[in-house]
């Protein structure tokens, strides 16, 4: 089971939901981050529906957004067909894409309830 | 190569220095290597427009190329170290297929955070709008109102890529890209080309009575990945940038008669009028309602057309910009020349706004 993870950095507190070798703000080294996962669910920040797609996705529109799950705002592909702003979604591991002929996997977005 | 060479001989020719030996020649251009299957295309022009022995070469920095160009140049320039320079922008883009070129731009995202869940930049775009959309109140029909501005000053501009106006209505009905930015907010893939010729203002009196100078730069980045900033509805860079600008002119946005934003969405005019320091944040809109940004209004933006309609040849959007606030500053735009022009502001950016150059031009006579 993919762990659904972000990083604290322990000298500033600062929250990272992409791996940095330093710190986004205080710069302390990677070796003072911590490795926390983080809430079941988020609530949806922006979003599109993307009609022109790129390679390795097939059927229009693909729907990717920005969630924020307790202060961390994670980026990816949203599994709706009615994406609205401020609501509830939860992450699910699939294949996001083929790339370059390979399938790629990661987290998604699908409505919580 | 051919579209660099003559842009490039235009603006030797136009600073009358076909006589002259050049120090160096900085080229900017994004991906020759894929789209023309040609690297190394500084080291080419040098050789097809015989500027040999000059130092030559390309700057890759996505599509802030052509700002980082000039800036490079005019350090340069600045230190002492060279005396005379070409800068050139160049980019062949419709030779490759829409979604090879497309997928190019993308690339440029963040390769874990963005670019393998299916992110393009005219998503970001989407995603940018939306959010200024609910935070703001900003509308689709403010996106259409600058496409039909630009559009229109692209009309006026024998350079311009679709020299076309466009409507309201046209704009609003346009196909679907990335939900809720229609075909007529986003920029197209185009060819291009633009360069100018760089040396001190002492040395630019031998060449012409209206040299212009470039009277500060600033260049900033950012973090990568949109959801990461503080922010994401803040272009700090461009906020960090035109700062940095300022400064070094001893100008304020005010003193700014005429400005070419980077708009390859036309949120991103919007936004970066405000991050400029144009407009208050959150109010550009309402002011592109006043006409604030057309040719006659208190700050005319994108006169050339913009990315929108003069066309987004990556590489050559930069040193685009540049050339249509020379001729600004030298009154020779015809139809599309704001009055009396004197200082002038180029926006570029790379990424989606994570590294964006900024120069304030003005008359140096």
């Amino acid at each position: 089971m993919e762990k659904f993870v972000a990083y604290r950095c322990k000298v500033c507190g600062q929250l990272m939901s992409v791996k940095h070798d330093r710190c986004i703000k205080c710069k302390a080294t990677a070796d003072q981050f911590e490795e926390f996962e983080l809430p079941k669910t988020g609530s949806l920040v922006t979003y599109t529906k993307l009609y022109a797609l790129p390679e390795g996705i097939e059927m229009p529109p693909l729907a990717l957004g920005v969630v924020d799950f307790g202060g961390v705002r994670v980026l990816g592909q949203l599994v709706t067909d009615d994406p609205k702003v401020g609501m509830k979604l939860k992450p699910v591991w699939g294949k996001l894409r083929m790339l370059r002929g390979k399938e790629i996997f990661g987290f998604k977005f699908e409505p919580a309830s | 190569m051919d579209i660099l060479a003559e842009a490039s001989m235009r603006a030797i020719k136009d600073a009358k220095a076909e006589k002259k030996d050049f120090d160096a020649v900085y080229v900017a251009n994004m991906f020759a290597g894929e789209t023309m299957k040609q690297t190394a295309v500084a080291s080419s022009l040098a050789d097809r427009i015989s500027l040999f022995p000059a130092a030559a070469e390309r700057l890759e920095n996505g599509p802030a190329a052509g700002g980082s160009a000039l800036k490079n140049a005019y350090l340069a320039v600045a230190s002492g170290a060279y005396d005379l320079v070409l800068v050139a922008g160049g980019e062949k883009m419709t030779t490759a297929d829409t979604d090879v070129v497309t997928d190019l731009v993308a690339t440029m995202t963040h390769p874990t955070a963005e670019y393998i869940h299916g992110v393009t930049l005219p998503a970001m775009g989407g995603m940018l709008t939306r959010l200024y959309m609910e935070r703001y109140g900003l509308t689709e029909r403010h996106l259409a109102m600058v496409a039909v501005k630009n559009h229109a000053n692209a009309a006026k501009n024998p350079y311009a890529h679709i020299q076309r106006t466009c409507t309201i209505e046209g704009a609003m009905n346009s196909g679907m890209i990335a939900d809720p930015l229609r075909l007529y907010y986003v920029c197209p893939i185009s060819d291009g080309s633009a360069a100018v010729v760089l040396c001190s203002m002492e040395k630019a009196k031998e060449f012409t009575s209206k040299p212009v100078r470039i009277a500060g730069f600033g260049h900033a980045t950012d973090i990568q990945a949109i959801q990461e900033r503080e922010d994401p509805a803040v272009l700090k860079s461009v906020q960090l940038a035109s700062k940095q600008a300022f400064k070094r002119a001893g100008m304020t946005p005010k003193d700014i008669d005429v400005a070419e934003l980077h708009d390859a969405f036309e949120i991103l005019e919007i936004v970066e009028s405000e991050d400029i320091g144009f407009f208050e944040k959150g109010k550009a809109h309402l002011a592109v309602e006043k006409g604030a940004t057309s040719l006659t209004g208190e700050i005319p933006i994108n006169t050339s057309g913009g990315l929108k309609a003069r066309g987004h040849a990556v590489g050559a959007t930069g040193m685009a910009q540049v050339v249509e606030l020379v001729w600004q500053l030298r009154g020779e735009c015809g139809e599309r020349q704001v009055k009396d022009a004197k200082r002038a502001l180029a926006c570029n950016f790379g990424g989606f706004g994570n590294n964006t150059v900024i120069h304030i031009f003005e008359r140096g006579w």
